[in-house]
């Protein structure tokens, strides 16, 4: 029982404590907070404010990452979201960001494009990328 | 059948096409509703429901959607709707090309749509709005929410805000029923200018737009009005009205050469788990027989999960049917008689109701909405009325 409770505690300790980084090629100068990069991954922010075309990368739905994302930075709901880029699909007025599977996937674009913009779980970052802002 | 096969011919070649052309992206939203109108008079105030009957296609429609990235900020993009309530015939509603400027601008060429209201653009995607159906007072369903023409799309930030503005020039005719003919009658809206501004922020939107149009009055001004007035114009010229006065009347009631006006503003919130929806929309033809529609809605929801939402709302829909300063120039009282009745005959009906609708989102993709709406309609063929909905709204 002792150890039951040790090992909820330690993971409703490590679920408080997982984050998410944004991350950027280490080349990219631009200074991001909270309301630019939600501006860059609903499409309505298509450059960095230094210059240069600001692309973003998306997790799959139903990642965990991408779900608390959505929550700290984006201020939405997943089907929130979805219902958002009906509307800009659907009136020809935007694509929602490319998806990939996987930490390591949104890592391995970014360090060799200085456009990309992603977030990966907090413990998944490498030296490869840029930290800008951490939720 | 035909229609299908003419969209399906095209659709399938573009799929095909050599790697070397631009990539081809799908999209869809379908709506798949079961729904059910019941009035105490036994008419409709909707002319896609049937009363009475428990229907699948009064409220039900699939859509497909094909747009091509073809480099350099040009995008082509079209889309096929099948709705229900034309027996799912397959319409080409949009047909545009899209020219991205620069990260501000971009300038649209072709068939779209015509944003007549907040929503308009996106009425039919059930998927992205809150409700079953959006409100019918505000979204009364105009075919001339579609026009061609040519359209500006801009996107400023203003400090924490976005102001997201729309210019557009176009042309439009097609047909709206009447039911004091009891048939579809044909109008035209030419050199329609139309501006929009919306103001956004954290979790909520300003907007107002207006349009304005030269009129072609068509088959309503043939069969609705001059047509309605020729029994006043003979019972006129008999007491003796001279063919001036007859061809002032004229010029006074019909829709041809006069100014159609279209304006509307709200706002919206969707915030802290709370939605605020407001919208109010003036119309009508000026100086003419069109009697002016004033319309709204308000609405209130709060979301009890991310996936589960509530919204109460109430609309009405109310037209000035006797405001005669139209007729200020036509003296012989005959003629003012009858320009008076064609305008209280052309008048739609009023109507006010209060519905409920719920929404919940159980696939990433698709949301199950129950609505019940309660009406009350001044048409005597109606009275009071009930609509009761439940379906799915899906985006793929």
């Amino acid at each position: 029982m002792k150890k039951l409770l040790i090992s909820l505690a330690l993971l409703l300790s490590s679920t408080a404590q997982a984050g998410v980084a944004v991350i950027v090629h280490p080349s990219n100068a631009s200074n991001l907070g909270q309301a630019e990069i939600s501006r860059i991954f609903l499409g309505k922010m298509k450059s960095y404010p230094g210059g240069g075309p600001a692309v973003p990368i998306n997790l799959a739905e139903g990642s965990g990452p991408r779900g608390e994302f959505e929550k700290a930075v984006l201020k939405k709901s997943a089907s929130q979201i979805k219902a958002y880029w009906s509307k800009l699909v659907f009136t020809g007025k935007g694509t929602p960001p490319k998806e990939v599977a996987n930490d390591a996937e949104v890592i391995n674009l970014i360090k060799s494009n200085p456009n990309l913009i992603g977030y990966v779980s907090d413990t998944a970052v490498t030296g490869d990328v840029k930290v800008v802002a951490t939720f | 059948m035909k229609k299908l096969v003419k969209v399906a011919v095209p659709l399938i070649a573009i799929s095909c096409t050599p790697a070397s052309f631009a990539e081809i992206r799908l999209n869809g939203f379908a709506s798949i509703h079961m729904s059910s109108l019941n009035s105490d008079n036994g008419g409709t105030p909707f002319s896609q429901y049937n009363e009475g009957t428990f229907s699948f296609k009064d409220e039900s429609l699939f859509a497909l959607q094909a747009s091509s990235d073809l480099g350099d900020g040009l995008t082509a993009t079209v889309q096929f709707v099948g709705e229900g309530k034309d027996d799912f015939a397959i319409d080409a509603r949009w047909a545009y090309l899209s020219y991205t400027l620069n990260d501000t601008h971009t300038l649209s060429a072709g068939r779209f749509a015509n944003p007549i209201f907040y929503q308009s653009e996106y009425e039919k995607v059930g998927f992205a709005h809150n409700y079953a159906r959006l409100p019918k007072a505000v979204y009364a369903g105009f075919d001339f929410s579609t026009i061609e023409g040519v359209a500006l799309d801009s996107n400023f930030y203003v400090g924490d805000y976005t102001l997201t503005t729309k210019l557009l020039y176009g042309n439009w005719d097609g047909s709206v029923f009447l039911s004091t003919t009891g048939q579809d009658e044909f109008f035209g809206l030419k050199n329609l200018l139309s501006a929009r501004a919306t103001l956004a922020g954290d979790g909520w939107n300003v907007f107002a737009g207006s349009f304005i149009a030269e009129m072609e009055g068509g088959t309503i001004d043939q069969n609705a009005i001059i047509g309605a007035a020729a029994p006043g114009i003979a019972a006129a010229q008999a007491l003796g009205a001279t063919q001036a006065q007859v061809d002032n009347f004229i010029d006074s009631v019909k829709w041809d050469g006069k100014d159609g006006i279209y304006s509307y503003l709200g706002f919206n919130v969707d915030r802290n788990r709370f939605i605020v929806d407001f919208e109010f929309a003036s119309y009508g033809v000026k100086d003419s027989s069109d009697g002016w529609n004033d319309t709204w809605f308000f609405g209130v929801g709060y979301r009890l999960s991310d996936t589960l939402a509530v919204i109460v709302h109430t609309e009405e829909n109310k037209q000035d049917g006797a405001d005669t300063d139209f007729l200020d120039g036509v003296s012989n009282p005959v003629l003012f008689a009858t320009g008076a009745a064609i305008k209280e005959s052309l008048s739609f009906s009023e109507y006010e109701g209060t519905g409920v609708t719920m929404r919940y989102d159980f696939h990433p993709s698709a949301t199950l909405k129950a609505d019940y709406f309660m009406g009350e309609s001044t048409r005597t063929d109606i009275g009071d009325y009930s609509i009761f909905s439940v379906g799915v709204d899906l985006v793929f």
